[in-house]
């Protein structure tokens, strides 16, 4: 019966080729340290899992976000669990990503022919940052407040155009409620529409040259 | 790998298929389970209210014409309070005790009005028609209108309020 | 890159396939238990760390110092060494060229050859640049002043709390303990000035929290009330005029309800049979409400002040007969029975206290019994004394 199942889908998805050219290839021994590209993943996704069960309660209002999350922490079964990993996963994801360039450095992996594969992926490292910024604000409390005003103050000290990019960027002069929307759009469309397509050529590419090895000393 | 270290059970390969699957499995549920819990978790606590609601005197309220009373309920919905508006009719006939009806129709609880000329309560919706006991005339609802437990202090008309 | 190198490069890798391995089941197997250890530790910080509790955004309270995540904090540090003048060179330029040399990099670095011993100055580059980050992210951490950590009130007991102990301080020594009001009596410009109570029902049904909040937070300079809210020279955050505001609605209001475990937290706990009171338990629940209004620094109090323990015990121009372990003669207990005290020349030196109305009499008695008791700081001070008298019955 299962048999029948995969050979009818097989015949039609063409599963076999997906296994054969993705799971089914050579590649070269490599260390404990190529773990960390997926575990980025990893993480990335659990991010993406977690962000969407925080918008069912979450309300990106200066009126209701500090409440609402509050409400998620104290008021939702298991709330501190999704908003636990939500928070400290995009700490650790940051820091295996930043890890993972550093080993990608280390062994050279950049050169030839995976130069295009390392542009995607300082993408994908500044676009995890940009998500960083954006999502501080989102609680809306002291911390996030105060860091937001800094931290665009900062894009407005850019000469000439500075105080054009911080109105920009908070929708006004001051931080109001244009900004924790614009933020929160920023945060749950705009990024993770980014990251997404880029996730995919990286993987893609990843796939494609195969995984780089471990230098040897002539080389 | 050498052959002294393959184990006599079972090949690498199916070792791995084990391990990736419980593993895998094993955050689903970690994560799926609690997740079931958090979507659900405002239809469990506890809901609606169960309030004697005061209507005020008797005398408000004239014989033999179902007359419109209007309150407001605050409730709070998460973090948000907000104030719900419910209606009810009052009847009173001569030697009985009063009948107070709900004003949200049985069909599919839009708000039902008093058409004094045809002495029928009216249901704008879809067309349905309740006589002045409340009994289904014409139209779509399953059951005649429904009725508020009532309770008389004196004169002061007080009605059951439960929901959820 | 020529061609040569690339072919070169291509042959070598392809070796490196051929004694390779599996992507499956090798490569994914090894993925999968990194990546489960840190599913494992996610779990583990969110269970057991936690997300810390921050208080609401306020735009009036300037004193918060800002700290961006952790993860930014070497840029933040690194501001302060670039010279104002110069600001845009630390904020724009170089982290743009920071990127783009990052972007760039492949075909910046046209050097073949990848070990790192090939590399060195490639390698040290980019070490000595991580190990700076590194470096500026903990003198970061280091130098950055700490947030005060108040107490956040974020739940209704919490709030009670909070705002039971803001209305001790800032209210009473006008309003009263109760909020009943009454003629003043020694607050500097306000002496004898008669106020209406605001825990009526009138006063509680006809102002909703908005007007009440307002009114602590302007003040209303026509009637002697100053303002308290930090953006109008005040002392007081919006969270703190809020919890003001839920401790005044949801004991005054007869109509609001609150939890059973919220109404209790912060109240004045009665004292049980046999019971010795404590400074901990009972003594300063009753000072923050009936005492620390005028007991505290900037008020007229004889210098008595009566924030800690240690305070009460040893502050004051009478600090040597405010509180005498076992005598009903101490100050003090004088004072709460509404006598005056006189010096040699017979000048009131102490009136009666509270200065407007004494206290509910259960609590001038937990006073003396306090008294009586040698003054026992802790509950288990307290339950020391407790034990000692049953043994010798």
């Amino acid at each position: 019966m299962a048999e029948n199942v995969f050979s009818w889908l097989d015949e039609r998805l063409g599963l076999k080729a997906i296994y054969d050219t993705i799971l089914d290839r050579k590649v070269p021994k490599v260390n404990w340290w190529f773990t960390l590209g997926s575990a980025s993943l990893f993480l990335g996704i659990m991010q993406g899992i977690t962000g969407m069960l925080l918008s069912v309660y979450y309300v990106p209002t200066p009126d209701h976000a500090y409440d609402s999350i509050t409400f998620i922490m104290t008021g939702v079964q298991f709330g501190w669990l999704i908003r636990g990993i939500h928070h400290w996963g995009a700490s650790l994801l940051i820091l295996t990503a930043f890890i993972h360039m550093l080993r990608v450095f280390f062994y050279g992996a950049y050169k030839y022919p995976r130069e295009f594969t390392w542009i995607t992926g300082v993408g994908l490292l500044i676009s995890a940052l940009g998500m960083g910024f954006t999502g501080y604000l989102l609680p809306w409390n002291q911390r996030s407040y105060w860091a937001t005003t800094v931290g665009s103050e900062i894009a407005g000290t850019v000469p000439w155009v500075g105080d054009f990019i911080l109105r920009t960027l908070r929708g006004g002069t001051n931080l109001s409620a244009l900004t924790l929307s614009r933020f929160f759009s920023l945060h749950i469309w705009i990024f993770p529409a980014i990251i997404l397509a880029t996730v995919g050529t990286h993987l893609y590419l990843v796939i494609r040259l195969g995984i780089s090895h471990i230098p040897d000393k002539d080389s | 790998m050498p052959s002294k270290y393959r184990s006599p059970v079972m090949d690498r390969r199916s070792f791995v298929k084990i391990v990736t699957a419980s593993l895998g499995s094993m955050m689903a549920a970690i994560v799926g389970l609690p997740v079931i819990q958090y979507f659900i978790s405002p239809a469990l606590g506890k809901t609606g209210s169960d309030d004697w609601i005061s209507l005020g005197s008797l005398d408000n309220f004239p014989f033999d014409l179902p007359t419109l009373f209007n309150f407001n309920i605050t409730q709070v919905n998460g973090w948000e309070r907000s104030s719900m508006s419910y209606g009810a009719f009052v009847l009173r006939k001569e030697g009985q005790d009063p009948i107070v009806f709900s004003d949200v129709c049985t069909h599919l609880s839009c708000r039902v009005n008093w058409d004094e000329e045809n002495k029928e309560f009216h249901c704008p919706c879809h067309n349905a028609f309740f006589d002045a006991n409340g009994e289904v005339v014409s139209g779509p609802p399953p059951r005649p209108l429904d009725q508020y437990e009532i309770r008389l202090d004196g004169d002061q008309l007080f009605i059951h309020l439960t929901e959820g | 890159m020529n061609e040569e190198q690339k072919q070169k490069y291509k042959q070598k890798y392809d070796q490196a396939k051929q004694n390779g391995v599996k992507f499956w089941p090798d490569i994914i197997y090894k993925d999968l238990l990194v990546s489960f250890a840190f599913f494992i530790l996610l779990i583990g910080l969110a269970a057991f760390v936690g997300v810390a509790i921050e208080p609401k955004a306020d735009p009036s309270d300037s004193t918060y110092v800002p700290r961006p995540e952790w993860y930014f904090l070497f840029l933040f540090e690194f501001l302060k060494f670039v010279p104002g003048k110069i600001e845009w060179m630390g904020t724009f330029v170089l982290p743009v060229i920071g990127v783009l040399v990052l972007f760039a990099l492949p075909f910046l670095d046209r050097n073949p050859l990848r070990h790192w011993k090939n590399r060195l100055t490639g390698v040290s580059i980019m070490g000595v640049v991580v190990l700076g980050m590194v470096g500026l992210t903990i003198r970061s951490v280091i130098t950055t002043p700490k947030n005060e950590e108040g107490f956040v009130a974020n739940t209704p007991a919490g709030k009670m709390i909070l705002g039971g102990e803001l209305y001790g301080i800032y209210c009473v020594e006008c309003h009263g303990p109760d909020g009943e009001g009454g003629v003043i009596a020694g607050v500097e410009g306000m002496e004898g000035v008669e106020l209406k109570p605001i825990s009526s029902r009138d006063e509680m049904y006809t102002r909703s929290d908005e007007t009440l909040g307002a009114i602590i937070e302007y003040g209303q300079q026509d009637l002697g009330m100053p303002p308290f809210g930090l953006a109008y020279g005040g002392e007081l955050k919006k969270s703190e005029l809020d919890a003001m505001v839920f401790f005044m609605r949801y004991t005054w209001d007869d109509r609001a309800e609150l939890p059973a475990d919220a109404a209790s937290a912060g109240a004045i706990p009665n004292l049980a049979e046999n019971e010795i009171p404590s400074y901990e338990v009972h003594i300063s629940k009753i000072i923050q409400r009936y005492c620390i209004s005028c007991h505290r620094p900037g008020k007229e109090n004889n210098n008595y002040l009566m924030g800690t323990y240690q305070e009460i015990l040893t502050t004051g121009d009478n600090a040597a007969n405010n509180l005498l372990a076992g005598d009903m003669t101490s100050y003090l207990i004088q004072a709460i029975n509404g006598e005056s005290i006189f010096d040699e020349s017979g000048e009131e030196i102490i009136q009666q206290m509270p200065p407007t109305k004494l206290m509910k009499e259960e609590y001038i008695s937990i006073f003396e019994n306090w008294v009586l008791n040698g003054m026992p700081e802790t509950a288990a001070d307290a339950e020391v004394l407790t034990v000692e008298v049953t043994a010798e019955e």
